[in-house]
């Protein structure tokens, strides 16, 4: 008859009392489900949320906080001079965040809009649209002269690294020739990779050769005036590769019929990042020198380089888990220069999951409350049965058998019946939990009016591609469904097991008091 | 015949509204092997205190209790208690929410005595030598007379093949047919068994079929005989 044996036979012989004690452990054990099971869905809701959104991080200048800070300077003085150094990405600290293990792709690229020389864009298909709409229009100069404006139709896309996002992920696949490399790179090489429907149009193949330019034949007197040739303007590049792409421009889209040429992925052209340096150098040096030459040197700031010609808005990183981003932009942040920032769209993902926050909040709140509610319960109606159990514990003491069997004996009767409540819980909680969870969250939603916004740091320079997942909130809560999983079911017998224990403390500290002699032979 | 237990010099008392009593003074005995003790006294003398100190469930305040010329402090108290000695009181003392036989395997299981594996045979044949029948045995505790109970009681005293029983009032809650049988028990546990058996009462006729008569009295035990 060791203390087991006793435990067991104490439960099912004083069967009141352990089905009174069984009900509270039986509520307790619900509320508690109830509770982990919301909190679980909010959590699991968030989780798989995020993993189904693009694991991308931003490395970007934060414009909003330097325009503030810039806001806040007393003089023009002060605030020229905080421009002339506007914050800037730093390619070293790029580059470095690029050989984290935990990165897929890097997208350190600079785009601009181009005018093809002899070949033609790829329609988008609003052509008639945006003629009715009066396309075009004039540009007055610096000097005042108007001049026709005729938009780019081709959009270079460049990176300082032949793996783009892009090709990673798939979206482009080569189809015929190659990608540009590091050695291409390494070289500055007049290459290009250019889509299959921009070579179909015009009938190009890998070894031809396509001419862009930077600028139109209007605007080319002005700037001959700057010292800068048509040369300067053009850029002659071989096809090396042609590539299918999976994006292209949505008719749906309220811009489409306002959108230009250049903005469809049909019409990228994909050069590296240095031959686009190279090319933007030499414009630059030119403009500079007749700045410089004209005596207004101070209008350009320092005298451009080949390091200095290539400008990129943001670096995008793609990683290899979602669930990472966090602790990439934790790991990374105190890294960064001022007012440059890592970007993972966090603060939007923040409102959506606003609702379900609050949700996982109260119910672990609901929790504790219960939980710590059960201690004291538990506590109180051990501490006050002991009383009626003091002749049985001096009997056992007066056997020789040690207090803490005695203790232990007790742990194990609360042990049995909190298994038993809990296990009727388990059955019932599965079922209460879904209804409350989703009543809960009904009601929530109902008292959360905030609008959500995208992130409000995002301003979109002319061929800045936002790699971030949209997702909307209907989207997010379709994902919480408040179920209740093995790990609950553990979690809740692990807490019966704390909880008891916690219970039996101070009833043990009356038991080690107890002498067998001043119970029984009073 | 050697002594089981010597009692040296025990002193015993407590504070009762502001006054130091005295209830045991220097109180030195040896009890023998195989014999049955009865100890009278006055209400009040110390009695119940004495025996508690005997059997381990209380200390003495100075003084030596041996068992087998070993001091109980030395052997431990819940050891002592465990596996030398068994202890049958006034109100029975079963623990209610077991069977008859449970209370007896109970007290088989803690100590470390050796005891037979098939305890449950050796329990029901125990309480039968003292006149608890299996159907009776079976039964939870409190749905038995007194007299069974008491049986029961002295059963589990014996169970764990221990050689000192003690008895506080053991027969003070029967009639007096059951007490002559539980006397008569206890004569049958010092002659057929060889077992050391004290036992507190207020009864004579109690302490007319035991070997010796002790008297305590002013904190000291004096043969009577």
């Amino acid at each position: 008859m060791n203390f087991l044996n006793r435990a067991w036979r104490y439960v099912t012989r004083k069967m009141s009392k352990s089905i009174l004690l069984g009900i509270t452990f039986f509520m307790i054990g619900n509320l508690v489900l109830i509770g982990l099971g919301i909190s679980d869905a909010a959590n699991n809701a968030k989780t798989l949320t995020r993993r189904s959104m693009r694991a991308v991080v931003n490395y970007e200048v934060d414009n909003q906080k330097f325009w503030e800070y810039t806001d806040s300077l007393e003089s023009d003085e002060e605030r020229t001079e905080a421009y002339k150094n506007y914050p800037k990405i730093e390619k070293e600290i790029a580059l470095k965040m690029a050989k984290d293990e935990r990165v897929k792709a890097m997208n350190y690229s600079a785009s601009s809009p181009m005018y093809s020389q002899g070949f033609d864009n790829v329609p988008l298909g609003n052509e008639e649209k945006k003629a009715e709409n009066g396309g075009g229009g004039a540009v007055v100069m610096q000097d005042g002269t108007q001049m026709e404006y005729v938009e780019p139709n081709i959009m270079i896309q460049t990176n300082i690294v032949p793996e783009t996002i892009e090709f990673v992920e798939g979206t482009n696949t080569i189809v015929d020739g190659r990608m540009y490399n590091q050695n291409d790179i390494d070289n500055a090489s007049p290459v290009a990779v250019i889509t299959k429907e921009l070579a179909d149009v015009n009938g190009l193949s890998v070894g031809d050769t396509i001419t862009l330019s930077s600028t139109d034949k209007n605007q080319m007197e002005y700037l001959l005036t700057m010292g800068i040739t048509e040369e300067m303007t053009k850029m002659d590049l071989e096809i090396i590769g042609i590539y299918n792409t999976k994006a292209d421009v949505d008719p749906n889209d309220q811009r489409f019929d306002w959108m230009s040429a250049y903005e469809s992925p049909k019409n990228f052209v994909l050069i590296p990042g240095s031959t686009y340096a190279q090319f933007n150098y030499a414009s630059s040096k030119a403009s500079y020198d007749y700045y410089v030459s004209q005596g207004n040197s101070d209008m350009y700031g320092e005298e451009p380089t080949v390091e200095t010609s290539y400008y990129a808005n943001k670096v995008v990183y793609l990683l290899n888990e979602p669930l990472k981003v966090d602790s990439f932009v934790d790991d990374y942040k105190s890294e960064l220069k001022d007012y440059t920032f890592l970007n993972a769209n966090n603060e939007q993902f923040k409102k959506l999951a606003k609702p379900l926050d609050t949700l996982s909040l109260f119910a672990n709140v609901i929790v504790w409350i219960v939980t710590l509610n059960a201690v004291v319960i538990i506590s109180l109606v051990t501490a006050l049965t002991l009383k009626t159990r003091e002749f049985e514990i001096g009997v056992l003491l007066s056997l020789g058998v040690s207090k803490v069997k005695v203790v232990l004996q007790m742990f194990v009767e609360l042990l049995i019946v909190a298994f038993l409540g809990f296990t009727l819980a388990v059955g019932t909680g599965s079922l209460i939990a879904g209804q409350v969870g989703k009543m809960v969250l009904d009601f929530q939603q109902s008292n959360t009016e905030e609008e959500i916004t995208t992130d409000d740091n995002y301003y979109s320079w002319v061929g800045d591609q936002n790699y971030f997942t949209e997702i909307s909130q209907d989207q997010l809560l379709e994902n919480y469904n408040v179920s209740i999983s093995v790990w609950i079911i553990l979690q809740i017998y692990a807490m019966g097991v704390a909880v008891v224990f916690i219970s039996i403390v101070v009833p043990s500290a009356m038991i080690m008091r107890l002498n067998p002699k001043q119970i029984l032979l009073a | 015949m050697g002594t089981i237990l010597k009692v040296e010099n025990i002193n015993y008392g407590y504070v009762d509204g502001g006054y130091r009593r005295e209830i045991l003074k220097d109180l030195s005995y040896d009890f023998e092997e195989g014999k049955f003790y009865t100890i009278l006294g006055p209400s009040g003398s110390g009695k119940t205190t004495l025996l508690s100190i005997l059997a381990g469930l209380d200390k003495q305040e100075s003084g030596t209790v041996y068992y087998a010329g070993e001091s109980l402090e030395k052997l431990g108290l819940y050891k002592y208690r465990r596996n030398k000695i068994g202890v049958v009181f006034q109100a029975y003392n079963l623990v209610q929410y077991l069977t008859g036989i449970e209370n007896i395997e109970l007290a088989m299981t803690e100590t470390d005595n050796e005891v037979p594996k098939n305890r449950k045979e050796i329990g029901y044949a125990l309480l039968e030598k003292f006149g608890i029948v299996k159907s009776k045995a079976d039964r939870l505790v409190t749905h038995l007379s007194g007299g069974e109970q008491q049986r029961i009681a002295i059963a589990r005293a014996l169970a764990s093949n221990v050689d000192l029983i003690f008895a506080d009032e053991p027969t003070g809650n029967l009639d007096t047919a059951t007490e002559q049988e539980i006397i008569q028990i206890f004569r049958m546990l010092t002659e057929k068994f060889n077992k050391t058996v004290i036992v507190v009462t207020h009864s004579n006729e109690v302490s007319k079929l035991s070997d010796h008569r002790v008297f305590l009295q002013d904190g000291k035990l004096q043969d009577i005989d």
